[in-house]
């Protein structure tokens, strides 16, 4: 499938596939598993003959994708139990927003998806538009929306970079997986330092817009890598989807309830993966979204595998959506408000909250602003709440874990794609 | 080279023998790691000494001037005893393998025997290094090595009884010489041989945990298996058997499937050993970097379920083919 | 933002709230529980999207200054505004469509928990509490997921100094 035009579109018609609609939703009966195991459970309880060894993969452990503490309490090899620990990354990042204007607010929230951080600017800088009720220039959406999705690009092809890592091992067939995605990764790194003069955390939007304008050759430069990493994605599927250990290690593990997944909150490509149709893109339109057509791939197994077709499939439709907007960009101002330098120079005008959120690589990425009204403090936020799409995920673990062996918690774990610094803050 | 007294012959053969197949191990992790390089598109180490060639001298030095840490609840006997005796076992199999013709360090009647049984002791100092760490990740990686090599031992013997029954003899200059003269048995009776080729080349993949089968040693999920909790020297001689008894393992294939030191023609001699041992390993090595790893259960169900049958398969119909002929 | 129909209408219909356009509806906390069932297992409001606190500490009434002319302002207790919110995925006909409403909860006393309802809330009203401090009654396991176990104090309270140490962190 060299086809850079469209993604796989699930369109209903599967085969043997059976659906039947929960909420109004539309879901695939066989991944509906009540009842689901109760993360509370007292180990005494399960089996009083039965020689269970608690495991502590520990905060610092080869495969946690950050520092992630988990319990896991086992018998034999296989988690009757997980009680994950989260904080290890806490860095108050919501506190210092209380501190900081709505200017300088932008690096800090960088770091907190330091995998995709433009959506986080994204993400905070239209919640902050929402509450002083500015308008976004056109030209600005289509960078915004632009580098929006290299970003998800670059995001999944670190994710399976990782995956192949926890599957094989550093040393090893993981090892050749990884440097491959990352050498990749580095093209698109080079495209964003051109147009921002930074690899990561670029603090490009503000409030009003974008801080830096495409400068001229970027356009074309960017449709050459596009169309060059569109190929890659083609040798990515050979070497990965048709490998015999691939499948064996993940078709059939860690199969997610959708329903399950509705109510803990997780949304992105891992419902998506469960057969629920459901883009933040598509339904609630943001920047430039409403200008383009998207194709969200679905599919119906709910394991891992599915988990990463839906994202090599999301790759080739971020990279069609940009390649498409490129062609395109209108000409303008990049901001509407005068260029936003000084701390002070967005205020808010009343102090109620306001939400606003962007379909992340990992989900529904959103942030809860409260205005300030008090004295003197109309220019930094009164509190700020972001609402992580990797936490919900992680919520997850207690009920996805028990029953599995370890080997199959990790690739589980890994095909989540958490990111610690979204999770804690 | 062949002397008189058993005790000399044994001395000299064995301090040859051994000591290069120990450089050649040694230089094997630079040449893995250039190999890898090169397979990720990166170069691999070049710094130190010309195209990185004294890296392996480097990573022993760094290896022996670390601190030996020893966890103070872990068993001390068994924890000091297990990576020595890897070394030892992996070492001890050298004893029967033929590298030229007579150059030998034991030509014993139940060569290949005595090499599989040895093979076979691999299991007690990894699982002693994972019981006597006193860690859970070691233990798990302990007993998921013991059930492994347990597993795999029965399909690497029926593999190998394939060309013991085509030569007729346990001696292992035997099976090599019934394969002069270009009839080796990897490719004869074409099917079964190279099935049987396969098959013991798999097998002992898995006795020495490497990946495809390498779950003991699972970097991802047990952080380092049996040697999490070795630092230092220990350590490194962990690393070093494992490689060393990879090499061994490509030297035994040669010798039963390969046809050991046959060449061309007339042109018997080391190199061609040298060349299909080198090449066996290069193989393992690319595998090694291709592949991700099988999952516990999949590698025994694969074993039982597929292995074992197969092998048993394969002594019937050499056995058969044997009395027909 | 405009809120959905039947949502406006179950809310101002059945339950008597008043709707603000950003927060949503402003509930008792008495009507939390029931409110929240009634959004899910009638309205289809089954993602749940996040629970936020926000602490607003104590304002002292200020007197009427007779000499420039201002009246009396009251006070305002130490009280945690507790804000949900809900989604409702996408179908064929109609887009997605969220949902909002916030309680306000006096300093010292619970807020009714929706873990049983949403099982996602149970992590998020556990942060809350670790971060504001706001308890929620009936929750399966309410202690800190963020700051370590014994940590004193919560620490997005707006009485709470960025500054403040607590050995041996910092």
């Amino acid at each position: 499938m060299n086809d850079l035009e469209s993604a796989p579109i699930n369109t209903g018609e599967d085969d043997g596939v059976e659906w039947t609609t929960v909420g109004g939703v539309r879901v695939p009966v066989d991944l509906i598993t009540p009842p689901w195991p109760d993360p509370y459970m007292d180990i005494e309880d399960y089996d009083p003959d039965a020689d269970l060894m608690v495991l502590n993969m520990g905060p610092q452990h080869p495969s946690t994708h950050g520092v992630l503490r988990v319990k896991l309490v086992l018998d034999g090899e296989i988690c009757v139990k997980c009680v994950p620990y989260l904080g290890y990354l806490h860095r108050g990042v919501e506190k210092l927003c209380e501190k900081l204007s709505y200017v300088q607010i932008t690096p800090i929230v960088d770091k907190n998806d330091y995998v995709s951080p433009m959506m986080n600017e994204l993400a905070i800088n239209m919640a902050f538009e929402k509450l002083i009720q500015a308008e976004v220039p056109r030209r600005s959406r289509y960078i915004r929306t632009i580098c929006a999705e290299i970003q998800r690009v670059g995001s999944h092809l670190l994710w399976l970079g990782t995956f192949g890592l926890d599957m094989g091992g550093a040393i090893g067939g993981g090892g050749s997986i990884f440097m491959h995605t990352f050498r990749e990764r580095e093209l698109l790194l080079d495209l964003f330092e051109d147009l921002t003069g930074c690899r990561f955390h670029y603090n490009t939007h503000m409030v009003g817009g974008n801080r830096h304008d495409i400068p001229a050759g970027w356009a074309d430069k960017a449709t050459k890598v596009l169309a060059e990493l569109g190929e890659r994605c083609f040798e990515y599927e050979q070497f990965v989807r048709d490998n015999e250990i691939f499948r064996a290690r993940t078709v059939g593990v860690g199969i997610v309830d959708p329903v399950l997944a509705m109510e803990l909150g997780i949304s992105g490509p891992i419902l998506r993966a469960s057969g629920v149709d459901v883009d933040l893109r598509r339904d609630q339109p943001y920047a430039a979204y409403d200008e383009i057509e998207i194709n969200v791939p679905t599919e119906t197994t709910g394991d891992c595998f599915a988990r990463y077709l839906v994202r090599v499939a999301e790759m080739r439709e971020s990279i069609r959506i940009a390649t498409e907007l490129l062609k395109g960009v209108p000409e303008g101002p990049i901001g509407s408000l005068k260029p936003v330098k000084l701390p002070g120079a967005v205020k808010a005008k009343h102090g109620l909250g306001v939400y606003s959120a962007i379909e992340s690589p990992r989900g529904e990425l959103g942030t809860f602003v409260v205005g300030n009204t008090e004295r003197r403090q109309a220019a930094i936020p009164y509190r700020c709440k972001i609402r992580s799409p990797s936490m919900h995920a992680l919520q997850l673990l207690p009920y996805l874990c028990p029953g599995n062996n370890l080997s199959d918690i990790i690739v589980a774990l890994g095909s989540l794609d958490p990111i610690m610094g979204e999770v804690d803050r | 080279m062949t002397f008189e007294n058993p005790w000399i012959h044994g001395l000299v053969m064995g301090l040859i023998i051994g000591n290069v197949s120990l450089a050649i191990t040694g230089y094997s992790i630079w040449f893995e790691r250039k190999f890898a390089g090169r397979m990720q598109n990166r170069p691999g180490p070049t710094v130190v000494g010309p195209w990185g060639l004294l890296q392996p001298v480097a990573d022993v030095l760094k290896l022996m001037q670390k601190e030996d840490i020893t966890p103070r609840s872990a068993d001390k006997a068994l924890f000091n005893l297990a990576p020595p005796l890897t070394v030892f076992v992996a070492l001890s199999t050298l004893a029967v393998v033929p590298v030229a013709p007579g150059w030998i360090i034991a030509d014993l009647h139940i060569g290949i025997l005595f090499a599989l049984a040895l093979g076979s002791l691999m299991v007690f100092p990894v699982w002693m290094a994972g019981w006597a760490s006193n860690n859970k990740y070691a233990l798990l990686g302990g007993m998921r090595s013991a059930a492994q090599s347990i597993s795999y031992e029965i399909p690497l013997l029926l593999s190998a009884t394939v060309p013991i029954i085509l030569a007729d003899s346990f001696r292992i200059t035997d099976i090599v010489e019934a394969q002069l003269g270009g009839n080796w048995f990897a490719f004869w009776p074409p099917g079964p041989g190279f099935a049987a080729f396969g098959l013991f080349f798999l097998c002992s993949l898995a006795e020495s945990n490497r990946i495809p089968f390498d779950i003991p040693e699972a970097e991802s999920e047990l952080v380092a298996g049996v040697s999490t909790e070795y630092t230092g020297m220990k350590f490194g001689l962990f690393y070093l058997a494992e490689y060393l008894h990879t090499f061994i393992i490509s030297m035994v294939a040669a010798a039963l499937f390969l046809g050991g030191w046959d060449g061309p023609g007339d042109h018997d001699g080391f190199i061609w050993m040298a060349l299909k041992t080198l090449t066996l390993f290069v193989f393992i090595f690319w595998i090694r970097w291709s592949y991700m790893r099988y999952r516990s259960d999949q590698l025994m169900a694969m074993c039982w379920k597929f292995f074992l049958p197969l092998g048993l398969a394969l002594v019937m119909f050499s056995a058969l083919w044997v009395h027909a002929s | 933002m405009s809120w959905p129909q039947d949502a406006i209408d179950l809310c101002t219909d059945r339950f008597g709230l008043t709707l603000c356009e950003t927060e949503g509806a402003t509930v008792e906390r008495e009507q939390l529980v029931a409110l929240a069932t009634a959004l899910k297992n009638e309205l289809d409001f089954r993602f749940f999207v996040y629970v936020v606190s926000v602490h607003y500490p104590a304002v002292d009434p200020i007197p009427a200054d007779e000499e420039k002319g201002t009246e009396a302002v009251d006070g305002i207790p130490d009280h945690t505004v507790v804000h949900y919110r809900l989604r409702r995925m996408a179908t064929t006909e109609r887009g997605t469509d969220t949902f909002a409403f916030r309680t306000t909860v006096p300093t010292g006393e619970d807020c009714p928990t929706v873990s049983d309802i949403w099982v996602g809330a149970d992590w998020q009203e556990r942060e809350q509490y670790d971060l504001v401090g706001t308890v929620f009654s009936d929750h399966p396991d309410l202690r800190r997921i963020m700051m370590p176990e014994d940590w004193p104090g919560h620490p997005l309270r707006r009485d709470y100094a960025i500054e403040t140490q607590h050995f041996p962190w910092r």
